[in-house]
């Protein structure tokens, strides 16, 4: 099956349960030969923050918004991610057994 | 020897950028409204710009991308594209006005309507750009536009008391008529920071081969540059409120605007303003339509440059060419080149928030910058004026309703 | 490597190392139970205003009925050709036999070689 990636880009991922995750910021990948392989998705606020690599700005403001809302940032193996319905991924887990990237 | 003539381009872009029509006219209503209280304004503007100018050049200088492209591949195609129509738009206004002001400067030279004039502008700009490299227009334009030293001498002519004048570089504010004061006030930073410098900067970097050796001449350039503009525009004003402001004059038309310089300089003012106009209008028409089709270009992956033929990067030149034909059209039909001005100035100043704030992000990007990114400074200035163009951009409809 | 921040929206440069436009899309295949891969970058036209909102892809895709160079697919370039991702993509592929530069070549035949000036006719003399 086909997926155009730029419009998997900004859905929101829910659990294998029902709840809600977040949505799918950036995706990992491994060059390997003349290939390009998924490894991972990464999930949540802060992905987006990552990917305008704007750690240098957010890290001392961090502490003044005391807020774990924008640390949250889940990284889920491909294995992971059910994309039958690429506007609506679902994982195969659930949240609590995710593992955080940070 | 290249890096020492490369002080043109600082020269260029601030005379074309930062003195043209909207600059003139806020400057000019400044002095003669308020005297020397608004000089603060100017000098706010100018300072907000060189941070904003040496940025953009380090930026380009260091990664080999300008603003446009980094802000494309950093936010994505979606919030590029809305910061490419508000861009355009706004910019496409103030060309409007720039080739307006060419057409005010023939009409007074000549006595010919503006109208008429604006198809025989329109078309030398196409060509300066369809012919032109960006050495001639970045080295032509400059040494044009050194007329404006005029208003420089104008102002010393004057005998100002420069004791008092100084006064104005730190805010006060007036007793009464303080809706207009602010309003003008925005339009001020709303004319000196205009956001189509900092894009036609960034690409003149990329157009002249800039690399890293070129970051301590990119802060003189940026430092000397924009200063050299911010001065004429302070002389203007200084200008102005010795002529206008004496007398009361409310200087609302054109015609009375050109009578800035003949006090000072009886034999030569009225004419040197003119030319002054023509060719600080004329660099900025020149700045604008290229900073528009780079934003296009840039932005979609074209073939972009100045120094190539036509046939070469045809999208780009297409750009233009359907921009400077449409800019034209609305003084073909007799709008009046200061009511855009206003306008334009006020639209810059609301959308200023859109240009400045990705800049905040990409300049402290370590994939581009490197070691080259933002110190505490910079990005204390950068934030300082993202606050400033939000509070700017918000109050600036509202005081043009009431203040203008 | 990430795909948002070292793929997508880059500038794609071919052989000669002259632009043929961005990134504007990517194709994955997803198998049953294989790892997904990126096969194709997708360059121009409705992918990359689809990404803006769909009701600008369809606009995009009827526009290009009426005028311009006429192609019925998007411009699928296969990940295979990738040579180098760095600061930009560069492209094991001469431009002008992808399709990506279909809309630069029509314009520039149909519209700017036809105003004097515009450096066609040197090109002519075999410069």
């Amino acid at each position: 099956m086909e997926v155009k990636i730029e419009l998997l880009l900004g859905a929101k991922v829910r659990d294998v349960n029902g709840e809600k995750v977040g949505r799918i910021e950036e995706i990992r990948v491994d060059r390997s030969d003349n290939a390009l392989l998924v490894e991972a998705y990464l999930i949540g606020a802060s992905a987006v923050v990552d990917r305008l690599s704007a750690w240098t700005l957010v890290r001392p403001i961090k502490g003044l918004l005391k807020s774990r809302r924008i640390y949250s940032l889940y990284d889920v193996p491909w294995q992971d991610m059910d994309l039958t319905d690429p506007r609506h991924p679902v994982l195969r887990t659930a949240k609590s057994d995710l593992h955080h990237a940070r | 020897m290249k890096k020492i003539l490369q002080i043109t381009l600082g020269i260029v872009t601030s005379v074309g950028g930062f003195l043209e029509i909207g600059s003139v006219t806020t400057a000019m209503q400044a002095g003669a409204s308020f005297g020397y209280q608004l000089l603060w304004a100017v000098l706010l503007g100018t300072l907000c710009l060189i941070f904003l100018v040496e940025m953009s050049g380090r930026l380009a200088a260091v990664s080999k991308h300008t603003i446009v492209e980094a802000t494309r591949e950093r936010f994505g195609f979606p919030f590029f594209f809305i910061v490419l129509i508000g861009m355009a738009l706004v910019s496409f206004l103030v060309l409007v006005a720039e080739l307006g002001g060419i057409g005010l400067a023939l009409q007074i030279l000549t006595g010919v309507g503006f109208p008429w004039w604006a198809i025989p502008v329109s078309f030398v700009v196409w060509v300066m750009m369809w012919k032109g490299t960006f050495s001639l227009i970045e080295n032509g334009a400059s040494m044009l536009g050194l007329v404006t030293i005029s208003f420089v001498v104008a102002a010393f002519k004057l005998h100002p008391d420069w004791g008092t004048a100084a006064h104005g570089l730190l805010p006060t504010f007036p007793d009464d008529k303080k809706a207009n004061y602010w309003f003008i006030a925005v339009s001020i930073l709303g004319a000196s920071i205009s956001p189509y410098l900092m894009y036609f900067y960034s690409s003149g970097a990329i157009e002249d081969e800039w690399d890293e050796t070129y970051i301590p001449i990119n802060r003189i350039i940026a430092g000397i540059g924009m200063s050299f503009g911010g001065f004429l525009s302070m002389a203007v004003l200084i200008v102005a409120a010795l002529v206008f402001h004496p007398k009361g004059i409310d200087v609302e038309k054109f015609e009375q605007a050109s009578l800035l310089m003949t006090t000072a300089l009886p034999k030569w003012g009225f004419t040197l303003f003119a030319l002054s106009m023509l060719f600080a209008c004329f660099g900025a028409a020149l700045e604008i339509s290229l900073s528009i089709a780079y934003f296009f270009a840039q932005g979609f992956g074209w073939n972009w440059s100045e120094d190539l033929t036509p046939s070469k990067d045809a999208r780009f030149c297409l750009t233009y060419t359907v921009i400077i034909m449409a800019a034209a059209i609305p003084l073909l039909f007799g709008v009046d080149p200061i009511k855009v001005t206003i306008i334009s100035m006020a639209l810059t100043a609301v959308a200023l928030p859109l240009a400045i704030a990705p800049f905040l992000f990409l300049m402290n990007d370590p994939i581009y910058l490197g070691e080259h990114r933002n110190g505490w400074l910079s990005n204390t200035v950068v934030t300082i004026v993202i606050l400033l163009s939000f509070v700017v951009a918000i109050i600036a409809i509202p005081l043009e309703i009431i203040g203008s | 490597m990430h795909l948002v921040r070292d793929v997508l929206d880059k500038e794609l440069l071919d052989r000669e190392e002259e632009p043929m436009g961005r990134v504007d899309g990517l194709i994955m295949q997803l198998g049953e139970r294989s790892q997904p891969r990126i096969t194709h970058i997708v360059v121009g036209g409705a992918t990359l205003w689809e990404r803006v909102h769909p009701a600008f892809g369809r606009l995009s895709r009827r526009m290009s009925r009426w005028w311009g160079p006429k192609r019925d697919k998007e411009v699928r370039i296969p990940w295979s050709r990738v040579k180098t991702a760095g600061r930009d993509i560069k492209l094991d592929v001469e431009g002008k036999d992808t399709g990506a530069i279909d809309w630069e070549l029509w314009i520039a035949h149909h519209i700017i070689e036809h105003i004097p000036g515009s450096g066609h006719e040197e090109a002519d003399d075999g410069s």
